[in-house]
């Protein structure tokens, strides 16, 4: 499965009670999960404003033209997902959720490989290769960046690179770095702030970039949990740069947050459609997985919250400033590298993935007193 | 007043101003009207109450603790109140160890209990319901009914209880009639302090909740570590009324007791 | 809530068996208890043999849970951390609530009222709410900071939370009531005329005090501070908003096993001697104080 794809991340640990909202009104002893039945899915997702577009540009429509009715729930967390399907009560169809996860999830036996005959031949042509999985496909790029506060750092005076970010001389400020909320360490930026090239990243060397995460740890005065909170950090100007989500920076900024996005050195990865096993309703699933991945579908969901499409027919339905500030536009897309899903989600001799292993070494590390 | 006296004084002011200052604060940034908060605030408004009542989300999680706290709190008076006239009035051998036992869940580590719940939960697949945490809730809530129902079953002494039975009345009519209405400033007090226990509750909700049972606490939780927006202080000073409330039927119930008693 | 009882009115449902009668009923009222008996069956005490059961199931029986705790240096690093912030927390909760405390004791009716309502409002007042005031308070444009630029006390924002700092804060703010209530419920109950004589008999105010009244005030210092020591201990809020790495406590550790490396076997085992340790302070704290006194503050 490894090789199938690139891309990862995890986004917002952010609670998307927003959403379940709904469904929790009424008395409260009939208050349940939203019950997945025949003719209805449950699709779960991060929630805030991706959710909100889910609703309106894929949801409302795909109801309407097949009668099937779509609730939304999440979030898609690892452990909500193990606890249903051992319970045997599952309650989710799909998920919307990053590679780290997914990988974890496979790796539990959690989800339902995807029928690819079931999706439209036309459209998986067009999605890259590099996002067609056995358990999963990407259908959503984001990428993690150098997110600046930009009343602290006006554009061109910002950190335009990982060892500007590592520099505390030269970039004075508070910096925030993710912690837990199954955000891998990001090794792969102490890597380039030490010098070594985009190209030659994979395989990590990990031991030097954990001396390097060392030299991190005194600027950074808050480690994030999710990346809704990194951002409220950078708009409230708790912290004047963050390692978090481009698209995320680039949303606030539209809403009128001192924020901007620097794409340099940027990893790139993306959240996929998965279905979970054990779903009571597998063969809706894959008709609202095709209808997703329609590049129409994607650039309506782009024109809400600017996110990379992972079908290039999207491109087609966006204007050029509306293409402009995406991650996967050309001008960003090439000073970014590609997440590498083979060597983080690779097993060792202790059965442990290389994700496992350094998240398990990131806690230790982080209780370690430098 | 001695120089001694007057430090003391200011020491225990400047301690009883930092208990209460922040919550103060809290409540008067709220009635401010900008995106960042700023003491004392630029002027007055409504917009972030407004914010508040006009949202699904949070009025959902409102209504969810509102009816949580009183399931709770009839729960835990009911199962409290019987088992501290049990201890109280019964003869029933480790009487002690049972109370302690009862009590003890007040001081054990909420996460503790959080993961156990979640193991006994998880396989009859309540977690995320508010059963789980209807349950959950009770277990924190029902000490606080033990110690207060207990101490005043301690104060009033059994001779009524004892005159009504040797004139024939039946057992629950003896408790209905004459054991309850005793101490029934102690069970409103009991109550209040049962609700107010679920109402605040943060950890088990967050552990045992989720999206189809998000209380109030759970909502704040996740809104101070993501959004951090001016609504939150708004809902803040809602709970700190609702708090207020609480210990002001306490206060009112015991007044009640002394006067009557007088 | 004027009068002395009404601060402690639990203070003294310590002694089951000091009931003030024998139980005149008969049939007597005995098998009310098992509503709550049953409930807590099931509700916490099968819930926690499920933890003990999971602490050392890995599948299989098994010490692996606790031996590969103990083997890593960074998880021992998380007892210590907690031990540290609970142990700073209680002598700073005692330093604040003892004079505190003695002022409630020794004063007129009226100010101790008005002194016991403004502890017991915050008291409770929801944990998160007073959180939330110190991140709005203390954050790096918070209103403190402000403030201290605006005075030009100094150049730039010093940081005043995500650190051990704010936690100690939000602690104290926290778990103070703990403190000064079941110290108050004990001096309230010293006979003041033994200061008074002490005092007659050529004692000075400071001697009278230590000689006399701290040695009563004791059991109230223990109560407390074992009840301030075991809350701090599971403390999971504040810290986990507060603080940063250095203040990740067993409490976040567990949630950390759980919730993002899966290992429940792990976080069983964690909670569980995070209870143990728990209750060995509160058997202590009871053995010393009374378990009455420990709970006395009526809420936890």
């Amino acid at each position: 499965m490894a090789r199938i794809m690139k891309p990862s991340r995890r986004q917002i640990l952010k609670a998307s009670a927003a959403l379940g909202a709904a469904a929790a009104s009424g008395p409260f002893f009939h208050i349940g999960p939203a019950k997945a039945d025949k003719g209805e899915l449950v699709v779960a997702s991060w929630g805030g404003s991706w959710a909100k577009a889910l609703r309106e540009v894929m949801f409302d429509d795909f109801e309407k033209m097949t009668g099937i009715k779509v609730s939304d729930d999440g979030p898609p967390e690892a452990a909500k997902v193990k606890a249903m399907v051992e319970s045997g009560n599952v309650t989710w169809d799909i998920l919307d959720t990053d590679v780290p996860a997914i990988l974890t999830m496979m790796k539990n036996n959690l989800l339902m490989p995807l029928d690819y005959a079931k999706i439209d031949a036309d459209k998986l042509a067009k999605i890259p290769k590099v996002l067609h999985h056995s358990h999963a496909i990407g259908h959503k790029i984001y990428s993690f960046n150098i997110v600046y506060n930009s009343k602290t750092f006006p554009r061109g005076k910002q950190p335009a690179s990982w060892a500007d970010v590592w520099n505390g001389d030269k970039f004075k400020g508070a910096r925030s770095f993710n912690f837990r909320g199954g955000i891998y360490p990001q090794l792969e930026f102490a890597l380039l702030a030490d010098g070594v090239a985009t190209e030659q990243l994979y395989p990590l060397d990990v031991e030097r970039a954990w001396r390097i995460y060392d030299k991190l740890r005194p600027l950074v005065t808050k480690w994030y949990g999710s990346h809704a909170e990194a951002i409220q950090l950078l708009s409230t100007g708790e912290v004047d740069i963050a390692c978090t989500v481009g698209p995320r920076g680039i949303s606030a900024k539209r809403a009128g947050a001192p924020i901007d996005v620097d794409y340099s050195q940027g990893k790139l990865a993306a959240d996929n459609w998965a279905i979970v096993r054990g779903a009571k309703n597998p063969e809706a699933a894959h008709q609202f997985i095709n209808f997703a991945l329609a590049g129409e579908r994607q650039a309506g969901m782009s024109k809400r919250d600017p996110y990379g499409p992972s079908n290039p027919d999207a491109f087609k339905f966006l204007s050029e400033s509306e293409a402009a500030d995406l991650t996967t536009s050309p001008a960003n897309i090439k000073s970014q590298f590609w997440h590498g899903v083979d060597w983080w989600s690779k097993v060792g001799p202790d059965n442990k993935t290389e994700a496992e292993r350094q998240t398990e070494r990131y806690a230790a590390w982080m209780l370690r007193r430098i | 007043m001695s120089a001694g006296r007057l430090a003391l004084w200011l020491y225990g002011g400047a301690i009883v101003a930092f208990l209460c200052l922040p919550i103060a604060i809290v409540a008067a940034v709220s009635f401010g009207p900008s995106v960042i908060v700023h003491f004392p605030p630029a002027g007055f408004s409504w917009r972030w109450y407004a914010n508040y009542v006009g949202s699904g989300p949070w009025l959902a999680a409102t209504w969810l603790s509102v009816e949580l706290g009183i399931a709770v709190a009839a729960a835990a008076t009911a199962l409290g109140t019987f088992a501290a006239i049990a201890i109280v009035r019964g003869q029933f051998l480790g009487r002690r160890a049972v109370e302690f036992l009862l009590i003890s869940p007040m001081v054990a580590p909420t996460i503790v209990l959080a993961l156990g719940l979640y193991l006994l939960l998880a396989p009859w697949k309540l977690v995320g319901t508010p059963i789980a945490l209807f349950l959950a809730h009770t277990l924190v809530a029902m000490p606080i009914v033990v110690v207060i129902a207990g101490a005043a079953l301690k104060r009033t002494d059994a001779s009524m209880e004892l005159a009504a039975r040797s004139l024939g009345a039946g057992f629950w009519r003896t408790l209905w009639y004459v054991t309850l209405p005793t101490i029934r400033p102690a069970l409103v007090s009991s109550a209040a302090f049962a609700f107010l226990t679920s109402f605040d509750e943060v950890v088990l909700a967050i552990f045992l909740g989720g999206p189809g049972a998000a209380t109030l606490p759970k909502r704040m939780w996740e809104g101070i570590k993501n959004e951090l927006d001016p609504t939150l202080t708004a809902v803040s000073t809602i709970l700190v009324v609702v708090s207020l409330a609480a210990l002001a039927v306490v206060e009112l119930s015991r007044r009640g007791e002394r006067s009557r008693q007088a | 809530m004027d009068a002395a009882p009404d601060l402690n009115s639990g203070g003294t449902g310590g002694g089951g068996g000091s009931a003030p009668a024998a139980s005149p009923w008969r049939p007597r009222p005995d098998w009310l208890v098992a509503f709550a008996l049953v409930f807590f069956a099931v509700v916490y005490a099968y819930p926690l043999v499920r933890l003990v059961a999971w602490s050392f199931w890995a599948p299989g029986f098994t010490f692996r849970n606790f031996a590969q705790i103990v083997a890593e240096p960074a998880y021992l690093q998380a007892f210590y951390n907690t031990v540290e912030i609970a142990g700073i927390a209680t002598a700073v909760c005692l330093a604040l609530g003892y004079p505190l405390a003695y002022l409630m004791a020794t004063t007129d009716p009226r100010p101790r009222m008005i002194l016991g309502a403004l502890i017991l409002i915050p008291f409770w007042t929801s944990v998160l709410v007073r959180t939330l005031a110190w991140v709005v308070l203390l954050g790096r444009n918070g209103i403190i900071n402000q403030a201290l630029l605006a005075w030009g006390l100094v150049e730039r924002p010093i940081p005043l939370v995500f650190n051990n700092i704010g936690v100690q804060i939000g602690m104290v703010h926290v778990l103070l009531p703990f403190m000064v209530l079941p110290l108050y419920a004990v001096m309230a109950r010293i006979d003041p005329s033994l200061v008074t004589a002490a005092r007659s008999l050529g004692a000075s105010p400071a001697r009278a005090f230590l000689a006399v009244f701290a040695p009563l005030s004791l059991p109230g210092v223990v109560a407390g501070a074992s009840l301030v020591f075991l809350m701090a201990l599971g403390f999971y809020v504040t810290p986990a908003l507060l603080g940063g790495p250095n203040e990740i406590t067993v409490a976040t550790l567990i949630e950390i096993m759980v919730r993002d490396l899966l290992d429940w076997g792990s976080g069983a085992a964690l909670g569980l001697l995070l209870l143990a340790g728990v209750a060995s302070v509160f058997a202590a704290g009871a053995v010393y104080a009374g378990a009455g006194r420990l709970v006395g503050a009526e809420r936890a």
